[in-house]
């Protein structure tokens, strides 16, 4: 038996017995599934066992913006709006006010972060201190498992709700405005052009694929059509050197608030959303690649101040808001775990050619998945707990 | 309608986009991918629409969108989007093994092996006569001395055997057929994989006896016993080991289904063995093992994942199809392939009173055995290495047939199931 069979069948043991042990440990210890799929990519990847080659890394390059097109329009398929109308106007400025925060916070502290530890300038590094500064707005929805009418947990889905929108919005438009130039006739496509196009793509898109399923009915037709406009979508994007997320995210909006199929179609996204986010850690993981800069640091501050910032801006939100006396004071801890959406804007910003320290954000994210992942559904639950 | 003016749309709009972005393969691959989907999934609609099945529409629109008509799909897109239909075959042969049951092949195995002889025999025979006697039509082999004649055609002859396991599922997958045609069909094009394989590298072996290699030559006797004995033993040891994990979890099982498509081709890959063999017994030992419930929602989860592959696997397989070189040996081909419908109907009857078989599923089997796709194609490429000198004739005459025999047998196997009561006409 060769060394490479010998290999690829320890990767497959080492799956199943990773996949068993969680299985058990999510049941024993509510831990979120995921981070075994992140550590077989890691192990599998060119910087391990070298089962997935750079080659075959890039060979695959076409899949992860797929991963990528599909994360942004599950997030955009809960953006149903006579279902988000009946949530009460104040958790909207609650969260508006928690992601905002975060956001600013720690862009501003990633930027400092980055300029001292790599001596760069503060014009180098705005993009990946912003790229992180969207990333941590980004909350992963650890409240959606629970059905109970309570404001805490209302108030823990709107915010992941509009994290995620935020964060997808504001890294998408971030890159049009870095965008490459691109000359049509005598002038270069301006960043308000670019983020046209990308808007475009998903307004456009949505609306030709709302009128492309039509009425159809059986699942199996339903998924080839969605899934062939989110692979249109996502390519479009990639092709155009945009990010894939906020394109379908719109595609996956304007289905669920137009389509007579709603249903059918949420429940299919459903049913594929986690087997895609389980591919999305494999190839995050595979995909990884040690920084040629000092990362620890940042890594580990962008961690901490991630957490820092949603605890801390959490309070303030519901302070300035005025929900203090709905929601208890350290109603952040619900607000911790990272999720999908973060990887995957990480992911986005490495593929999209990015020249300025792209392992660090991508290192900066997978460690804050890994962590969160770990603990994140644990926290919310003790939250919720507590609360009802 | 309303489809074919919305892909005309995107169309217009893809040309819109095309000059602002980057001309690398990769980014352009996943564009290009997305419409064929779509314009697979519209014109696979409007062929079911007028009675044909969907499949000949994915292929269809392969071959409109394709390098050789429109050039919307690329060779350079088709190139890059090549680890998909591996992954598809992949996962159509998990898929086949796991809908096979235990008890149907414990019991009707010889009846398959005694059609497979009876249908085989006589359509290799029929296929070697004909492109015997079309020989001097053949500008490669018009003036050959009458070894290099019986070599091209006892070559050609057995790619034109082969049947097409991923068309026969994917029609099953289409149609929902369950019945004792569906279930007959299935286990003779199934059975019939090891057979032509190994009929194709006898054949392959022997030739090389009659006239030295010029090329690659094919592997021995040895390497060959190898590649389907250790196809069965690499799928037993996945197939058990995936039933072992079915016993005690039943997450993510479409995942899981992937993840076994992948591994489980790479293992055979390096192992040197037949994939195709390996996941089809995979599929067959994960799902027969130890079934439970959980065996079950494995299968649906494998079901799922190669929905859409059936799509892209079929559209692929249109683009790819030469279709200057099909037009410009028609005259050749056509009396090859009719030759080979007239023996697989026959062949199929003296079979099917060999094995007591009567009722429907016997009489329209044959037109479930039309069909031809990945193997016939890869036995081609194989068979074309071994020769040089002979290879871009025989691999043109190769694909000409197959490209026939792709796009009209979904047609009749459709048909045979409407005849048979096992689906809507």
């Amino acid at each position: 038996m060769s060394a490479a069979l010998s290999l690829t069948f320890v990767v497959l043991v080492a799956y199943l017995a990773a996949h068993v042990l969680f299985d058990w440990l999510a049941r024993r210890f509510q831990i979120v599934s995921g981070a075994e799929y992140l550590l077989l990519g890691i192990l599998l990847g060119p910087h391990a066992a070298g089962v997935m080659s750079q080659h075959v890394i890039q060979t695959l390059a076409p899949f992860m913006t797929l991963a990528l097109g599909w994360t942004g329009a599950a997030v955009g398929m809960q953006f149903y709006v006579p279902r988000l109308i009946q949530v009460p106007v104040d958790h909207y400025k609650t969260a508006t006010v928690e992601f905002t925060t975060t956001f600013l916070f720690v862009s501003a502290v990633m930027l400092a972060a980055f300029a001292w530890a790599f001596d760069f300038e503060y014009r180098q590094v705005i993009l990946p201190a912003i790229t992180l500064g969207a990333i941590a707005a980004a909350t992963a929805s650890a409240a959606f498992s629970y059905t109970e009418d309570h404001p805490i947990i209302t108030q823990l889905e709107t915010s992941a709700r509009l994290g995620s929108a935020f964060a997808i919005t504001a890294f998408s438009l971030l890159l049009c405005i870095v965008h490459v130039e691109v000359a049509v006739g005598s002038r270069n496509l301006t960043a308000a052009e670019w983020a046209l196009i990308c808007v475009g793509i998903g307004v456009v898109g949505g609306t030709l694929f709302h009128l492309f399923i039509g009425r159809e009915q059986k699942s199996d037709r339903l998924f080839i059509a969605m899934a062939g406009a989110i692979i249109l979508c996502s390519g479009a994007s990639a092709y155009l050197r945009l990010s894939p997320l906020l394109p379908c995210f719109l595609v996956g909006a304007t289905l669920v608030n137009t389509s007579s199929n709603r249903a059918e179609l949420q429940r299919m996204m459903a049913s594929v959303e986690k087997p895609m986010y389980f591919a999305l850690l494999l190839f995050a993981g595979a995909f990884w690649s040690p920084s040629r800069y000092d990362w620890l640091l940042p890594v580990v501050l962008y961690v901490f101040t991630r957490t820092a910032a949603k605890l801390g801006a959490a309070r303030l939100a519901a302070r300035s808001v005025g929900s203090a006396s709905l929601l208890t004071a350290n109603w952040g801890t619900g607000l911790l775990a990272q999720g999908t959406v973060g990887l995957a804007i990480a992911m986005s910003y490495s593929l999209n050619d990015a020249e300025v320290v792209p392992n660090v954000v991508f290192t900066a994210a997978m460690f804050s998945v890994l962590i969160s992942d770990l603990f994140g559904l644990r926290i919310a639950s003790l939250l919720v707990q507590r609360e009802n | 309608m309303r489809r074919a003016l919305i892909l005309l749309l995107l169309l217009w709009g893809m040309a819109i986009i095309e000059p602002l972005g980057r001309s690398a393969p990769a980014s352009q691959a996943l564009l290009t991918f997305g419409f064929l989907i779509l314009a697979a999934y519209t014109v696979g609609e409007i062929a079911r629409a007028v009675r044909l099945p969907m499949l000949f529409g994915y292929m269809l629109a392969g071959i409109v969108f394709g390098p050789s008509l429109l050039n919307i799909v690329t060779r350079a897109a088709i190139a890059q989007v090549s680890s998909l239909n591996q992954l598809a075959i992949s996962l159509i042969a998990l898929l086949a093994g796991a809908e096979l049951e235990w008890k149907a092949v414990r019991g009707e195995s010889i009846g398959y092996l005694k059609i497979l002889t009876a249908e085989v025999g006589l359509t290799y025979v029929g296929a070697f006569v004909t492109i015997v006697v079309l020989s001097p039509h053949i500008p490669v082999v018009a003036n050959a001395d009458k070894t290099t004649v019986t070599v091209f055609a006892m070559l050609l002859a057995a790619v034109v055997v082969a049947h097409s396991p991923a068309a026969t599922l994917g029609i099953l997958t289409e149609t929902k057929a369950s019945g004792p045609a569906a279930k007959t069909a299935l286990g003779v094009v199934l059975t019939s994989d090891i057979f032509i394989f190994l009929l194709f590298t006898l054949v392959a072996t022997g030739v090389q006896l009659l006239m030295p290699s010029s090329g690659a030559g094919s592997p021995g006797l040895g390497l060959v016993l190898w590649e389907v004995v250790g196809a069965v033993i690499v799928g037993t040891i996945i197939g058990g080991v995936v039933a072992f994990y079915l016993r005690f979890s039943q997450r993510d099982l479409l995942l899981l289904g992937l993840i076994i498509a992948l591994l489980g081709g790479e293992i055979a890959r390096l192992s040197h063995v037949e994939i195709l063999l390996t996941l089809l017994t995979t599929g067959f030992v994960a799902c027969n093992v130890m079934p439970s419930e959980n065996t079950i929602h494995f299968r649906h989860g494998v079901e799922r994942a190669a929905t859409p592959f059936f799509v892209v696997f079929f559209a692929l397989a249109g683009a790819s199809i030469p279709l200057a070189e099909v037009r410009s040996v028609l005259i050749i081909v056509v009396p090859i392939v009719v030759v080979r419908y007239i023996t697989i109907w026959t062949g199929t009857r003296w079979g099917t009173r060999w094995a007591d078989m009567t009722g429907p599923p016997a009489k329209h089997l044959w037109m479930s055995l039309i069909a031809q796709a990945g193997v016939a194609i890869g036995f081609a490429s194989v068979a074309a290495e071994i020769y040089p000198e002979l290879g871009p004739t025989f691999r043109t005459l190769a694909f000409a047939v197959i490209a026939m025999n792709e796009l009209f047998g979904p047609i009749l196997f459709r048909r045979a199931l409407a005849k048979a009561g096992e689906i809507e006409p």
